[in-house]
């Protein structure tokens, strides 16, 4: 501990350079950081909004398919079924942009509240989303993002129905990660019938909660051979399962994301390592005068590692808190956005942070090692020659 | 007077592991950056088409996308006849049907996607100019055969030429291979429409239709017509603007990617200036001499400045050849990058860096050399000889 005043003053002798590699290795640790929230903030959704209870049962030839409404009381009547709810997509675009900018289903409204108990949405609400036709229930991430209350009516004109539909926000889903709109799947049937349509004899996907983790298996089984040779067979999976094929497609996306943050990663040490080379050379001489006077190799070697260490990990830093920030600018800014999916909320998890951490540590090291321990290595005879 | 940019230059070469590590810094930036903006770049050609400038689009009001219209067989029966639509050597209108579904196709390595089916009649590809067969034959009206995409090809089980591949409720033939340079369509199966429409069991035989008009002002008088139809509630926009707003899709990666490049840029930007700096320093005497000899400040920074760009150029030359051949391997080894765009579809997008992508990139290295040149260029100047011929 007693060097770690020399570390310090060698920091300080060339301030413009510490302050330039610090500032190259803190961008570029935010830099890594922010891109490894994406493949992190996919995972932590799904850790975050599905239940080892709950079961999607879906046409087994893709969402898009429907299955005959009926079929839900079927479900319902499995063994080991606590509650099942059906959903179909609305795909309302709130607004004039004429785009869904939040995902949005007609739901059972006496349903959804015993299929998704997690939810933590409040009993009253739920109450109310019963008791109004027109009533609808928001994740509040999408609360946050239009600035609505509980009590605003909004309009969402559906891009799949030929509907209109005015609304009243009764309710919320507590949780800053969900971001869809569950309306009232009989609202939308009598204003299909009041357009002399035929109504709504549809389910898009019927979401079903287990009595228990050990009964989802079962289930899913007799639920499958229940559709079995019918109009619609039907392919039952965890909810996990299901989110994590849902968002599959962008798995590729991500993979390029991964190989773009190892190459910064690259550069981080090409820079450093560089700072770490340049400040041996440029000490050759006086080096040679520590070792000529009595300092050890361990402790020549010690010192210049601790120099690059001490000022990877303090950038490091920098750049975590440069990323706390950052995302939380994003997060306010763009809120959940379509066309990223749930990439674009940014969520810094603690993972996340340690990974950062380590990265700079790890940079430190590996760029303070070669420099240094050739410096620590060459004959005193031999530099003294070069300098003098 | 001015140095002779021949001493700039050999200056870069006089110290070749410093001038490299500089070069090598900008150069991974250039990397990051050029496949970013070629996953872009690639992406926007894949998810869109440009839309033939005659075509028109006519979807039921309200939609956003032929995924979520619905027509009915009165509405292409009206449509079919109007006047102003472009006939073929037969004298049919050229006036294309349309059935859009999404099922579930199995990738090779388990997963599964949303492909986009379409179901077309023969016309199709008299409507869709820049839709051809490149491998194979068109498939055969109700008989169960099937055309893919360029991408979906050989990404999903039985999606290859002469395979059995299977979706929906049936399974289908595959007879041919659709190429449309790259654009959309080569992320599509086409099928028979009537076929499909019995597999899907649509309610409504049609989503959408698409239509060649003869001329820019009948297609304006076309478009007026279909929108003030009251009969049907449908709407006709022209293709390019369609495809427009599908794109729009990917302006917020865009958005995303450019501030992840001059995050990055920065960074090498700082990199770049240690380097020029620890160089200004290690040649004090030689800037000194330089002054002693008459050069002025001006020349001695512009000799500075002009080795940081020398150093970022060859930075994006080393850099921008590693990302094409990484595009190349990773085309290669990963075939296409599926992307999940709006519409419950999978766009399988095949990397390629454009030249649009390079030219950004070497933008954005130009100027990491110029700020990282500009304060190690400017200390230079300012040097007093006297002092610097003292350190020689």
């Amino acid at each position: 501990m007693k060097w770690l005043g020399l570390v310090r003053a060698n920091l300080g002798r060339n301030a413009l350079r510490t302050a330039l590699t610090g500032a190259a290795i803190t961008l570029a640790v935010a830099l890594v950081c922010m891109l490894l929230t994406m493949p992190e903030g996919l995972n932590s959704l799904l850790d975050n909004l599905t239940n080892n209870t709950r079961i999607s049962v879906h046409n087994k030839a893709g969402v898009v398919y429907a299955m005959p409404y009926a079929f839900t009381r079927k479900v319902r009547q499995v063994d080991g079924v606590a509650a099942a709810a059906a959903m179909t997509w609305f795909g309302g675009a709130y607004e004039e942009a004429g785009r869904v900018t939040f995902p949005n289903f007609a739901v059972e409204a006496d349903q959804v509240g015993a299929v998704y108990p997690d939810y933590g949405i409040r009993p009253e609400q739920l109450a109310d989303f019963q008791r109004y036709r027109d009533g609808a229930i928001v994740g509040r991430q999408t609360m946050r993002k239009y600035n609505w209350k509980i009590g605003d009516r909004v309009t969402l004109r559906s891009t799949v129905w030929p509907v209109t539909l005015d609304l009243r926000i009764v309710g919320e889903v507590p949780n800053e990660r969900a971001p869809m709109l569950w309306l009232n799947r009989e609202y939308l049937d009598q204003a299909l019938k009041a357009q002399g349509r035929p109504g709504l004899g549809i389910a898009g996907v019927i979401w079903v909660r287990a009595e228990s983790p050990e009964r989802v298996n079962a289930i899913m089984r007799t639920v499958d051979e229940l559709s079995r040779n019918s109009e619609a067979e039907t392919a039952s999976e965890t909810e996990k399962s299901f989110f994590a094929n849902f968002f599959g497609s962008l798995q590729g996306f991500v993979t390029i994301v991964l190989i773009v943050t190892g190459l910064v990663a690259l550069c981080i040490v090409f820079i450093a390592a560089n700072t770490a080379s340049m400040a041996v050379r440029e000490r050759a001489g006086e080096l040679a005068v520590m070792k000529a006077i009595g300092f050890t190799r361990g402790i020549i070697f010690g010192t210049l590692l601790a120099e690059a260490v001490v000022l990877s990990t303090v950038a490091g830093l920098l750049g975590v808190a440069l990323t706390m920030g950052l995302t939380g600018l994003l997060r306010a800014f763009a809120g959940w956005n379509e066309t990223l999916g749930p990439l674009g909320s940014f969520i810094v998890t603690g993972p996340v942070i340690v990974q950062g951490v380590f990265l700079s540590l790890f940079v430190g090291m590996l760029s303070g090692v070669v420099p240094s321990w050739g410096a620590a290595r060459k004959p005193v005879v031999q530099t003294l020659h070069e300098v003098f | 007077m001015s140095l002779p940019p021949s001493y700039a230059i050999r200056n870069v070469t006089a110290r070749p592991a410093r001038s490299l590590m500089t070069a090598g810094v900008i150069a991974l930036v250039v990397v990051a950056c050029t496949l970013f903006l070629g996953l872009i770049s690639s992406l926007r050609r894949t998810l869109v088409s440009s839309g033939e400038p005659l075509n028109l689009v006519v979807m039921r009001k309200g939609s956003d996308n032929d995924g979520s219209s619905q027509l009915t067989l009165e509405a292409y029966q009206a449509i079919k006849y109007l006047d102003g639509i472009a006939r073929d050597a037969d004298d049919q209108p050229l006036v294309s049907p349309e059935l859009v579904v999404q099922p579930f196709f199995r990738t090779r390595d388990g997963g599964r996607e949303n492909v986009l089916v379409r179901g077309v009649e023969p016309v199709a590809l008299q409507v869709h100019r820049e839709v051809r067969i490149a491998e194979g034959r068109m498939f055969n009206p109700s008989s169960a055969e099937a055309v893919v995409g360029r991408g979906v090809m050989g990404r999903y089980e039985g999606a290859a030429l002469g395979d059995e591949l299977q979706f929906g409720r049936g399974r289908w033939k595959v007879v041919g291979v659709l190429d449309s340079g790259g654009s959309s369509f080569e992320s599509e199966v086409w099928v028979d429409v009537r076929e499909l429409a019995n597999d899907a069991k649509r309610p409504f035989p049609y989503s959408g239709i698409r239509l060649t008009a003869a001329s820019p002002d009948a297609m304006a008088a076309l478009e007026r017509r279909i929108d003030d139809d009251p009969r049907y509630a449908i709407e006709a926009q022209s293709e390019t603007a369609y495809y427009a707003k599908q794109a729009e899709s990917a302006n917020a990666l865009y958005v995303l990617v450019v501030g992840i490049a001059v995050l990055a840029g920065i960074g090498a930007g700082f990199g770049a200036a240690n380097t020029m700096y620890a160089a200004v320093q290690a040649r004090t005497a030689e800037i000194g001499t330089l002054r002693a000899l008459g050069f002025s400040r001006g020349a001695i920074l512009w000799s500075f400045q002009l080795e940081a760009v020398a150093l970022a150029v060859l930075g994006f030359l080393l850099g921008a050849a590693v990302a094409v051949l990484l595009t190349k391997a990773i085309a290669a080894l990963v075939g296409g990058v599926a992307f999940g765009a709006r519409t419950f579809t999978t766009n399988v997008v095949t990397l390629a860096v454009a030249p649009g992508d390079l030219a950004a990139a070497l933008v954005l290295s130009l100027l990491i050399g110029l700020a990282g040149g500009l304060g190690p260029a400017w200390r230079a100047a300012r040097l007093r000889p006297i002092e610097a011929l003292r350190k020689a």
